[in-house]
């Protein structure tokens, strides 16, 4: 289990668990759930990579504590 | 749905009635340019959000997608949000909020994915490590120092084990004090008493038995039984002359060696041969050692070349030996072979080697203690050495045995001293003796005409060893006959002096050098000479043409000393001195010498080049002398400037007075410090620059004024000004100011 933290610098700041084999888009949903945003509204960035839907946590190397930019399309 | 919107609306409309009016009058158009206008609305929603996040959530997806996945839309029940204030609230000022993992549970099973591993990772191995290509088990550096402590705790047990061993072991043993205490001398003797009670029954029934086989004849059988038994056994009879394969030395004495037959073809008619297998396969591998280490060809210095005693061991070309003619083995057999007659033999050969050898031994003779005083015997054994008989060398010129027939008697008596004493007395003697010796080679030298003989001291010594000789010869004989031999000896002696050889003694070089000084040799002066005779050359006077001969004899040739000659040199310097006239009758030349003699042309000094005269020749501006100075190197560097190491005593007393001036081009002396300046310029020919000259000039001149100036004068002539005016005046003093009363009142003091 993992415990991720989601930050739109606008005032949204979440903190989501998830498991290290859930996909991106899996970690999308939880925090449409807990922001009350819709998910494919989501955009998750680190840097400049965003993070693409069917890929695993564990493959972007995305580990406990870890942040990740939040943004919305 | 709208009804969510609509009570939100609501609640806007209470809080803010301005914005909403606003809003609501846009709220048409918005609806149909979303697209266009999306960035004002999000605006809008910002700004909305601050009031009320979760109203807000609700109003904005889109309608299409709220049907596709309704579990989304379903907002989070309120109380199960547990919002959390981060740590840093400044950092973005963004409420942080989490689910715990039951509610992110539910919310997991409701968009359908599986819960979350909670335990599994955390209660994980700590040695276990994720990677991405699987699983690893770290093992853990196993712990040195717990490894020592087990190790002591082991070593402690098994000492503890052994302790106890051992006390076990012990503890059934008796110890002295317990054997003691237990054992009675009662029970000693009783067990000995026993003990001898069962002997005597022992040999009670073995006479019984003996008496029994007896009566029934047993004892024969079993008797002749063994002794055939004994024939038919294999015993050391049978074993001789049978073929052992080893060498005899192999074996040692006392030793059990099981042999066995060899190995052979069965159709083979070879005896059979007895082997050791043990003794088989040490013979091969020290073959095959020595096959390893032997070098190829032939090594003069090898050890295996010589057994112990120097001699060759092998013949040539032994190393083919063994393909021509097989492997040797050494083999004997049993019961022929006598060790006692084999080592005589080997010992003979050792002996018939050795006959020729010497033994010596390499013991040193035994140290002893170096005393100061001879022993005893050492004394007797001691011996004044002989003295040394001088050996005269001999010379041809005079020989011995012309002067004396027998003169190896005299060298044999002369010496020891007590018989020259003998001598002595017996010269004493008879005076005649003495007045019949005749001496002095000093007189026989007399007697050749210039030559010198007598060499040096050695030759001195030889005559006198001679007339020693002679005298002692004189000795024994007598009279008349004696006076008449040392006559004949003398004349001989004289003759042999005269035969022609030359002899050079000290007296002699001294004479000759004395003849040369006068003459006019090679030695140097010779050129300057000719110089100053060639003006009365003409006169011909013979006396100069007589020592020219001499001069060209040559120095090395021998001069008889001619005083008369020497003391006619002077009167010939004289005549150079007094010069005479020439004459002037004599044509042009006559008239030309004359001149020349009396000082009217001046003669060219041909012979000397004086440096004024080849100064045109000169470098102009290179002064310093040429450093290579020529290639010989027979003078030292050093040397070159010293100049003639003889004396120049003539100028003893010449002390010159230098005083260097320089010049310069105008014709001025210069100080050491204008030399110096100008002296350079002209070394690095780079003269001074316009204006240093104009200044030194300006101050040369300035200088000539001040030499011309006079010294009781101003440079206006004042002071005879002032003169002038007082003799026209008439007065000590001058009046300076030009006012009529001061002239008045002089006026007045001169008319007083």
């Amino acid at each position: 289990m993992l415990e991720i933290t989601c930050n739109d610098r606008l005032g949204k700041k979440v903190r989501v668990k998830c498991n290290p084999d859930d996909t991106i888009g899996d970690l999308k949903k939880l925090i449409a759930a807990q922001t009350g945003t819709h998910w494919e509204k989501i955009v998750l960035k680190k840097w400049y990579t965003i993070f693409k839907d069917h890929i695993k946590l564990q493959d972007y190397e995305i580990h406990d504590g870890m942040n990740l930019e939040l943004y919305y399309q | 749905m709208g009804s969510n919107k609509r009570h939100k609306t609501e609640k806007t409309r209470e809080t803010k009635k301005k914005r909403h009016r606003s809003r609501s009058r846009s709220h048409s158009i918005e609806r149909e340019k979303v697209d266009k206008h999306r960035h004002h609305k999000k605006h809008k929603r910002r700004e909305r959000k601050d009031h009320d996040s979760d109203v807000e959530i609700v109003s904005a997806p889109p309608p299409p997608k709220i049907s596709r996945i309704p579990h989304a839309l379903t907002p989070p029940p309120p109380p199960e949000i547990s919002r959390q204030r981060s740590a840093s609230p400044t950092k973005g000022g963004a409420a942080q909020t989490s689910l715990s993992v039951e509610e992110t549970n539910k919310l997991r099973a409701k968009l359908g994915l599986k819960p979350l591993e909670t335990s599994t990772t955390s209660v994980d191995d700590p040695n276990k490590i994720k990677d991405d290509l699987g699983e690893f088990y770290h093992k853990p550096a196993p712990n040195t120092s717990d490894k020592v402590k087990t190790q002591k705790i082991k070593d402690r047990l098994n000492t503890q084990k052994e302790k106890r061993q051992i006390e076990s072991n012990l503890s059934k043993l008796k110890t002295l004090g317990e054997s003691d205490s237990d054992d009675d001398a009662k029970a000693w003797v009783q067990k000995n008493r026993l003990l001898q009670l069962e002997k005597k029954k022992a040999d009670e029934r073995a006479k019984m038995l003996d008496q029994l086989d007896e009566e029934f004849g047993i004892g024969t059988l079993v008797e002749e039984e063994v002794q055939s038994e004994r024939r038919s056994a294999y015993s050391n009879k049978d074993l001789r002359g049978l073929k052992v394969e080893h060498d005899m030395d192999t074996f040692e004495e006392g030793k059990t060696l099981v042999l066995t037959l060899k190995d052979q073809a069965v159709l083979d008619e070879h005896e059979d041969v007895l082997v050791n297998v043990n003794m088989l396969d040490e013979e091969r591998y020290s073959r095959s050692n020595l096959n390893k280490t032997k070098k190829p060809g032939y090594d003069a210095y090898d050890e295996d070349n010589f057994d112990e005693f120097g001699f060759p061991v092998k013949t040539v070309l032994d190393k083919y030996d063994e393909e021509i003619d097989g492997q040797k083995k050494e083999s004997f057999a049993i019961g022929y072979d006598n060790a006692k007659e084999r080592k005589q033999r080997q010992t003979e050969i050792v002996k018939h080697r050795l006959a020729n050898k010497k033994l010596e031994t390499l013991r040193m003779p035994e140290l002893q203690l170096a005393s100061e005083y001879y022993t005893d015997a050492e004394l007797a054994k001691f011996k004044k050495p002989k003295k040394k008989i001088r050996k005269i060398r001999q010379k041809k010129m005079l020989k011995a045995d012309d002067l004396v027939p027998d003169t190896t008697d005299y060298l044999r008596d002369l010496g020891s001293r007590r018989n020259s004493r003998h001598k002595e007395k017996k010269d004493h003697e008879d005076p005649e003796n003495l007045v019949m010796d005749v001496d002095d080679t000093e007189n026989t030298s007399e007697d050749l005409s210039g030559v010198k003989i007598e060499d040096d001291d050695r030759e001195l010594e030889w005559q006198l060893a001679l007339k020693k000789a002679q005298r002692v010869k004189l000795a024994r004989q007598t009279g008349v006959e004696k006076v008449a031999q040392t006559i004949k000896q003398e004349i001989d002696n004289s003759n042999d002096n005269q035969v022609g050889n030359i002899v050079l003694n000290a007296t002699a070089e001294f004479c000759r050098t004395l003849g040369d000084i006068p003459t006019y040799g090679l030695a140097g002066n010779r050129e300057e000479n000719v110089q100053e005779l060639m003006d009365f050359e003409a006169e011909g006077i013979k006396d100069e043409t007589v020592d020219d001969g001499e001069d060209a004899d040559g120095r090395g040739a021998w001069n008889t000393v001619k005083i008369d000659e020497a003391a006619a040199e002077p009167i010939t310097l004289e005549a150079a001195i007094l010069d005479a006239e020439p004459s002037l009758g004599q044509g042009v030349g006559g008239a030309l010498r004359l001149a020349m003699s009396k000082g009217y042309l001046q003669k060219e000094d041909t012979n000397r080049p004086s440096a004024s005269r080849f100064a045109h020749l000169q470098a102009q501006n290179y002064s310093i002398e040429d450093k290579t100075y020529g290639d010989d190197d027979k003078f030292g560097r050093r040397d070159r400037f010293n100049g003639p190491t003889s004396e120049f005593k003539e100028r003893d007393g010449f002390k010159p007075n230098v005083k260097l001036e320089y010049i310069d081009d105008d014709g001025h002396v210069l100080s050491a410090k204008e030399a110096f300046r100008y002296l350079s310029h002209k070394f690095h020919g780079k003269g001074p620059g316009k204006n240093k000259v104009e200044k030194r000039m300006k101050k040369s001149e300035q200088e000539v004024l001040m030499k011309r100036m006079s010294s009781t004068d101003t440079p206006l002539g004042t002071l005879n000004l002032l003169q002038a005016k007082q003799k026209e005046t008439q007065s000590p003093y001058i009046v300076l100011s030009g006012s009529k009363q001061l002239q008045t009142t002089s006026i007045s003091k001169t008319k007083h």
